[in-house]
């Protein structure tokens, strides 16, 4: 009898959690919503339409998202695979691994304003490589800290056990540490392809409003009012990371706790 | 040979995960002493002076930290209740990929949607007048940039919340408090005492880490109070950076003190948290 309101609770959180997605999409079908009406002027695929065009930017903010996602994504995995392996085995591992928190957990849009003096002075201000690197800067410490839990003594003793097999180097890690972390490395290269792909404040100080990825879209069209092509843009940054969650569920949580 | 490459990854690892941090502070701090800065001249105290005279720094903490705090309480003790109350349900297919879906929406997404809803002419206020609640978007009252936060709580709850369910789903079973709170059951415990003193404690424990970890990232958040924020106070990251970024370049190096007293702070919660201890070390 106490549990009948269960049921009914948990479908009001599940419409709860479809209501964001729900309305963004709604919300770019629109135009001329003004108050206080209740529905809107026009309602159809024309706000959609303009992604093709040149008008909006978005399929070309859409493209460099992508790209420099990508970019980092890769890199990170790949160098954060890597270097953790010397870190987390080095005997003053605990010393670094407090060092690799410090960029982790600093606020980014902060760190990029401190940061920025170098950037200018090494020219990776303002373009695609400077937000590439910035991000993969913030992005990095999170592979590192991520790997940690790969790098245990079972692993070290498969790695010893391969090299006096007769096993090389280079055997060691295509033949057994690879495959291995597979499913970590793919976990890895999602979450900081979600990194890259939700960061804002970094990117806006390092790529000073040229280089204009989805986040720095919504804010721009937010700024302007045109809340339509916020929620066209909004559409764009979300839809992708659904796509990556639904495969990557499985693995996230089990590698945090 | 052989042990070139623990000293490449190690030189690689100063490089990218160290040296970029260190420079960063340095910076920070010697544009705050005025040792460097286009206006500067020469080292001295008067940024820091003025920046701990006027309190706008601190103010900014207090305001930033309360924010965080209640975000956190409310969705670290929102998600207890939802993962020991649905935990069964939520294991379901459908119902498991749903709990996933809000951690699929970004900050900046969440802050724009928060804002259409609660603004004067947003959402709620089109139902209201609808109703005839209100009779013009004046009267609908303030729920984003307002003086108590209410859109930035609101929005931090709707991003933590989700994440923590999910968290305290994967403590349940890799835990395997299920199997616990039967044997605490069958040894004369109550329901409520199940709770108290197995479920809870042992949730609690293994995430603490991670909560005081998400209360740094909200007292440093951006994107969301840029939206919904008020004027001032602000949050720590919105003030650092209207300092930094502010025409008057006589002012900048303020911006930066704030920067380097939040670097301090935030750095001072890492070696806390993280240097290994004697005893009960956190990991």
């Amino acid at each position: 009898m106490k549990r009948y309101w269960k049921p009914f609770f948990l479908s009001f959180l599940v419409l709860l959690v479809l209501f964001p997605f729900t309305y963004m999409v709604l919300l770019s079908l629109m135009s001329g919503w003004q108050f206080p009406d209740f529905l809107p002027s026009y309602f159809g695929f024309k706000n959609w339409a303009t992604i093709m065009t040149s008008e909006g930017g978005l399929l070309q903010s859409f493209v460099i998202s992508v790209i420099i996602s990508l970019s980092v994504a890769i890199v990170t995995t790949i160098s954060g695979f890597f270097i953790s392996r010397v870190v987390y085995y080095h005997p003053k591992s605990k010393v670094l691994n407090v060092l690799a928190y410090f960029p982790y957990i600093l606020a980014p849009v902060v760190f990029a304003a401190c940061l920025s003096f170098f950037f200018i002075k090494l020219g990776l201000f303002g373009n695609v490589t400077g937000v590439v690197v910035a991000q993969f800067l913030i992005a990095f410490p999170y592979a590192l800290i991520f790997f940690s839990s790969f790098w245990n003594q079972k692993m070290k003793s498969y790695a010893d056990l391969t090299a006096t097999l007769g096993g090389s180097r280079l055997q060691t890690y295509t033949k057994v540490l690879l495959p291995m972390a597979k499913s970590m490395l793919l976990v890895c290269f999602f979450q900081t392809f979600l990194i890259s792909w939700f960061e804002y404040g970094l990117t806006s100080i390092i790529g000073i409003g040229k280089v204009q990825t989805l986040t720095i879209k919504v804010f721009l069209f937010i700024k302007e009012a045109n809340y339509y092509y916020g929620a066209l843009s909004c559409c764009l940054l979300i839809f992708p990371p659904v796509v990556l969650l639904y495969f990557n569920k499985r693995y996230v949580f089990k590698k945090m706790v | 040979m052989k042990n070139r490459i623990p000293h490449i990854g190690l030189v690689l690892f100063v490089l990218i995960g160290i040296l970029p941090f260190a420079l960063a502070f340095i910076y920070a701090l010697l544009y705050s002493f005025g040792v460097v800065g286009v206006v500067n001249t020469g080292f001295t105290f008067k940024f820091w002076l003025a920046v701990l005279q006027s309190g706008e720094f601190f103010k900014s903490l207090i305001y930033s930290a309360l924010i965080a705090f209640v975000s956190m309480a409310a969705s670290v003790g929102g998600a207890l209740w939802i993962t020991i109350q649905f935990r069964q349900n939520l294991e379901k297919k459908f119902l498991s990929f749903i709990a996933y879906l809000p951690l699929a929406i970004p900050g900046v997404v969440t802050g724009f949607f928060i804002f259409q809803l609660l603004s004067k002419s947003g959402f709620f206020a089109r139902i209201s007048y609808a109703f005839g609640w209100i009779r013009e978007a004046t009267d609908f009252p303030d729920l984003v940039n307002d003086t108590f936060a209410l859109g930035i709580n609101l929005a931090f709850i709707t991003m933590v919340l989700p994440f923590f369910v999910l968290l305290f789903l994967n403590v349940f079973k890799n835990e395997r408090l299920d199997e616990l709170s039967i044997l605490a059951q069958s040894l004369g415990a109550n329901p409520r005492q199940v709770v108290q003193r197995i479920q809870l404690p042992i949730l609690l424990k293994k995430a603490r880490i991670l909560i005081v970890l998400y209360f740094i990232f909200l007292l440093g958040s951006y994107e969301v109070p840029l939206i919904l924020g008020q004027e001032s106070p602000q949050m720590l990251s919105v003030l650092i950076i209207r300092e930094i970024k502010q025409y008057d370049l006589d002012k900048i190096s303020e911006g930066y003190v704030a920067a380097v007293l939040y670097t301090i702070i935030v750095s001072a919660t890492v070696l806390f948290l993280f240097l290994p201890k004697r005893k009960n070390a956190l990991i």
